[in-house]
């Protein structure tokens, strides 16, 4: 953190005054390690995004691990899988995971993987609910939203050189401060704007893969019943706007697409048999 | 389309709960925007819903029963959630009871801030999450016996 303000620093007089020379540094290559910055920022490819996706979902399954349900977890990613398949990244190694934790929560890694909590699908009544919070967490991917917050957080985490060497290998202490993190963020949260464009997108994936496209906003209203204060939701509630706000933003945006596609397919039996056995 | 009406009548509200029209809304006698109006709701009215059928919502009104849209409806609000007022709160403490509980005792494993925070790589789950995940051709299938169909939906302008 202190060498990347240092070398902002200097760039900026450098900037000012091309004559000025910083004792005992070399300001040229210190331009080089922040243009390596800028570089390593546009050039996360699609292998490194796959790469550091699979490290975080790791670790977040050591926060909570799988539910020991494989019926379950198949269920979930024929449903995710199927949504995928309707948008611009569907050759991603999409996978979808349901966490065996009561709090109520869902999470999208770079790369296609998807978590969605025990707690979030008992609070579900149809399959076009879960489609709509799967679209939803899709969304983040397609417009890589946890990505660029990784990356835009990390070149102040890592400095220049350290960032790429961490891209760039797939073990050691530079890797890990990366991986850590972008794990960690999923504790602070994206902007709000990246979360409702994810909710505008989740109705679109829905309604084009068939689903009623109700199924997100009926999730927010059930949401929006329960307490905020309970800490099974304190996080999904920490790091996304209210969900009366977001219910608002969708009716401003999106009442034409919900109204269009809201005799769409529920699925509620096929869902039930999975979820309430 | 038959058996999408018969799905349509899968209630998806398991029972009355109490909810607020944020905005003056038309009480409709039918779930359509086309149906006649039984009486025009003022802001802040308190109401309770009996019944979701996709963007519409049964509910019972100081004006009588009918249907207004779903996102004019607020639940709860601050008053929400409280022990006993409404079936949710229950559901909430059977499922805290489960692992939750063990999850605190252990004080390792969870999906709070700084237990993310702390989470260390667990190669094994995520190599069974690999194995559970599916091909294109198996989605397809099953969306066929979901009698889901794809179709073309623009993305909105941003």
């Amino acid at each position: 953190m202190r060498i990347f303000l240092l070398v902002s620093a200097a760039v900026a007089c450098f900037d000012a005054q091309a004559q000025f020379r910083l004792p005992n540094l070399d300001v040229n290559r210190m331009i080089d390690t922040v243009k390596n910055v800028g570089k390593a920022v546009r050039d996360i490819d699609e292998p490194e995004e796959i790469a550091i996706g699979r490290d975080v979902a790791s670790r977040l399954l050591g926060a909570a691990p799988l539910a020991p349900d494989p019926a379950l977890q198949r269920y979930v990613n024929h449903v995710g899988r199927w949504l995928a398949a309707q948008t611009e990244r569907a050759s991603l190694p999409w996978q979808f995971g349901v966490l065996d934790s009561p709090h109520v929560n869902a999470f999208a890694v770079p790369g296609g993987t998807i978590f969605i909590t025990r707690g979030l699908l008992e609070r579900m009544r149809n399959e076009a609910e879960l489609a709509g919070v799967l679209g939803h967490e899709i969304s983040h991917v397609l417009r890589k939203h946890h990505l660029r917050a990784i990356q835009k957080g990390a070149q102040s985490a890592l400095a220049g050189e350290a960032l790429s060497a961490a891209l760039r290998e797939r073990a050691g202490a530079a890797r890990d401060k990366l991986i850590a993190f972008g794990t960690e963020m999923y504790g602070r949260g994206l902007d709000k704007s990246d979360e409702l464009e994810a909710d505008r997108l989740g109705v679109v994936i829905a309604a084009r893969a068939g689903y009623d496209a109700y199924g997100l906003p009926s999730v927010l209203q059930t949401l929006q019943a329960l307490n905020a204060q309970d800490s099974a939701l304190a996080l999904m509630f920490k790091t996304h706007p209210a969900p009366g706000e977001r219910l608002d933003a969708l009716g401003e945006k999106m009442q034409p697409v919900l109204d269009v596609y809201a005799g769409q397919a529920l699925v509620a039996e096929r869902f039930l048999r999975q979820v309430r056995r | 389309m038959k058996v999408l009406g018969l799905l349509l009548l899968v209630p998806v509200l398991a029972a009355a709960e109490p909810a607020t029209v944020i905005r003056a809304s038309e009480l409709k006698q039918e779930p359509a925007a086309d149906a006649a109006t039984l009486a025009t709701l003022a802001e802040n009215t308190a109401v309770e819903a009996l019944e979701r059928r996709s963007g519409w919502t049964r509910v019972k009104a100081p004006a009588g029963e009918g249907w207004v849209r779903m996102l004019a409806l607020r639940f709860g609000g601050s008053t929400a959630a409280k022990p006993g007022t409404s079936g949710v709160s229950e559901l909430f403490n059977v499922a805290r009871t489960g692992t939750s509980g063990t999850q605190v005792t252990t004080g390792v494993r969870g999906l709070d801030a700084e237990q993310i925070a702390a989470a260390q790589p667990n190669p094994a789950e995520l190599a069974k999450l690999e194995t559970f995940a599916a091909d294109r051709g198996a989605a397809e299938s099953f969306a066929a016996e979901g009698r889901l169909s794809a179709r073309a939906v623009p993305y909105p302008k941003p």
